[in-house]
């Protein structure tokens, strides 16, 4: 351990190897009562898909019983509001199911009865077009993720001000052969959490999927940062699914008044 | 690289960065969007203003302050500070502190140049200091000097200030500013009325919900300053929208 001029301590890097040596012998020893607690805490973390109607667990893997070729998948509030009011709101989506799932850093603690608001992930499939959650087998699926992050994780050698956020990037697995409508992510950027886990699973299986990426400044729900996503709408991936434009602005605006916070910090 | 250079605001990092009044612009962006226009013979500052908590004043949340205000009308400024809502209240203490000790020393009342300079002048000493943060505000100064040009300063978190003739501050300034550059002509701010609509046109780009979300106030020379009513703003906006629907009638006209 060292400290550094400002205060911080910051743990020295030694080549020796690392200092405890010693105790892990004593450490490694574990009781039952160390297993039962792991045990009991892997539970918990188990993710768990239930139907929506029932709530009873679907015991077999979503993917099978609603087969599908186009697989969108949103993450992050702006890119969530731009999916229910760009492409939900057109045509009739039914609610397949849900995933919840718990972790340390979720604030309840209680797993069993939370309530079907606080699933993360709900399934919705096309009701009258079923192939969209179709009967192609996977080989013929095709994955779409949206999500955003803040510009000031875009790594350039421009200055940060003269961006023009928001603005789309978008990363696509080798399988993925159609054209892309805005830029392709440069180096040194990289994609983290969820839509990175998505997009290495898919290059693995060879699945065509593709991440549009928004950077913006405003990480809440904002109009302007869900109108960046719009150039998606001419893609084959949501082309059909898209109807009413105009009616969807409106849905937008709606969606933002009703989410707006007033934060008392910030004036 | 940044995590080790960016804790104390008196360090810089080997490029040249201080971050941590990069990172007050931040701070900046996350208040509302405010804008300042300054016309031929009026100046007008415009801010959205969030929705108000049920149980909450409506009263006490103004953004848009008077520093001083002339007693024969030749000398008003107005200002709106973005960012963080109390380092605005501490310095628009200082300023109007200033502007008093100015009158009774000199006998003459500040130009909003040299009040501008002033809280200038007083962000940048907290850039200096060692254990004080900088201020996470920027500010939009307008007003009408004793010659009665019309004048506008924008300062931000670092302690510079340039005069500018319409500008943006705030969440997604940059898409105003960007309206502000294509519509900002002669005839734009030819007439008072023109110059109102122009910066209800500019916010209305970015605010989400309208008209009652908007608070604007004026001076115009030899003038006492105006806060509008938010049925005032409503009528502009009004006449904006017709506007638009006329202008949009003649487009289809034209094209058919």
């Amino acid at each position: 351990m060292a400290a550094t001029f400002f205060g911080e301590v910051v743990k020295a890097p030694c080549r020796a190897g690392s200092e405890d040596e010693e105790e892990e012998d004593e450490g490694r020893r574990e009781t039952s009562e160390d297993r039962e607690v792991r045990q009991q805490l892997a539970r918990k973390r188990e993710v768990r898909l239930l139907r929506r109607q029932t709530k009873t667990s679907l015991e077999v893997s979503l993917l099978e019983k609603y087969p599908c070729s186009k697989f969108i998948i949103a993450i992050g509030n702006n890119a969530v509001a731009f999916l229910s009011s760009f492409v939900m709101n057109s045509g009739v989506w039914e609610e397949v199911g849900c995933a919840k799932l718990w972790n340390e850093w979720c604030r309840t603690t209680d797993t069993i009865h939370l309530s079907s608001t606080e699933a993360f992930c709900v399934f919705y499939h096309l009701k009258s077009n079923p192939s969209v959650f179709g009967s192609c087998p996977r080989k013929n699926m095709q994955i779409t993720i949206l999500t955003c992050r803040h510009v000031t994780d875009y790594k350039t050698s421009e200055s940060t001000g003269s961006l023009p956020s928001p603005f789309l990037k978008a990363l696509k697995t080798q399988n993925f052969k159609d054209p892309v409508c805005c830029p392709l992510l440069e180096q040194p950027n990289i994609v983290h959490d969820l839509p990175a886990a998505v997009l290495s699973y898919c290059q693995v299986w060879k699945i065509p999927a593709i991440l549009y990426l928004c950077y913006t400044d405003v990480m809440k729900l904002d109009l302007i940062t869900v109108e960046a996503f719009k150039p998606i709408l001419s893609t084959r991936s949501l082309k059909g699914l898209v109807k009413n434009i105009p009616q969807s602005t409106e849905i937008l605006k709606k969606l933002m008044t009703t989410n707006e916070i007033q934060s008392n910090i910030y004036t | 690289m940044a995590s080790r250079y960016d804790r104390a605001i008196t360090v810089f990092s080997p490029d040249g960065h201080l971050f941590q009044v990069e990172y007050a612009q931040e701070a900046v962006k996350k208040g509302s969007t405010a804008v300042g226009i300054r016309g031929a013979n009026i100046v007008v500052l415009g801010v959205e203003k969030k929705s108000v908590a049920k149980l909450q004043d409506e009263r006490t949340v103004r953004k848009i302050c008077a520093l001083d205000d002339h007693v024969c009308m030749a000398f008003a400024a107005l200002t709106i500070f973005i960012g963080l809502a109390a380092d605005a209240r501490v310095v628009i203490n200082r300023a109007r502190v200033e502007c008093q000790s100015h009158k009774l020393t000199v006998e003459d009342p500040v130009t909003v140049e040299y009040i501008t300079r002033f809280i200038a002048t007083l962000k940048q000493k907290y850039t200096q200091s060692n254990g004080r943060r900088p201020f996470g505000i920027s500010a939009l100064i307008v007003g009408f000097d004793d010659d009665g040009i019309p004048r506008l300063y924008q300062t931000d978190p670092s302690g510079t200030y340039h005069a500018w003739k319409a500008n943006a501050i705030g969440r997604s300034a940059k898409t105003v500013r960007e309206f502000l550059e294509k519509n900002y002509t002669e005839d734009a701010i030819a007439s008072d009325n023109e110059a109102i609509k122009l910066a209800i046109k500019a916010l209305l780009e970015v605010v989400q919900s309208g008209g009652k979300n908007i608070e604007l106030a004026v001076i115009r020379r030899h003038q006492a300053l105006e806060m509008f009513s938010a049925k005032e703003v409503e009528l502009h906006i009004t006449e904006i929208e017709k506007e638009k629907e006329k202008a949009e009638k003649k487009k289809s006209k034209k094209s058919v």
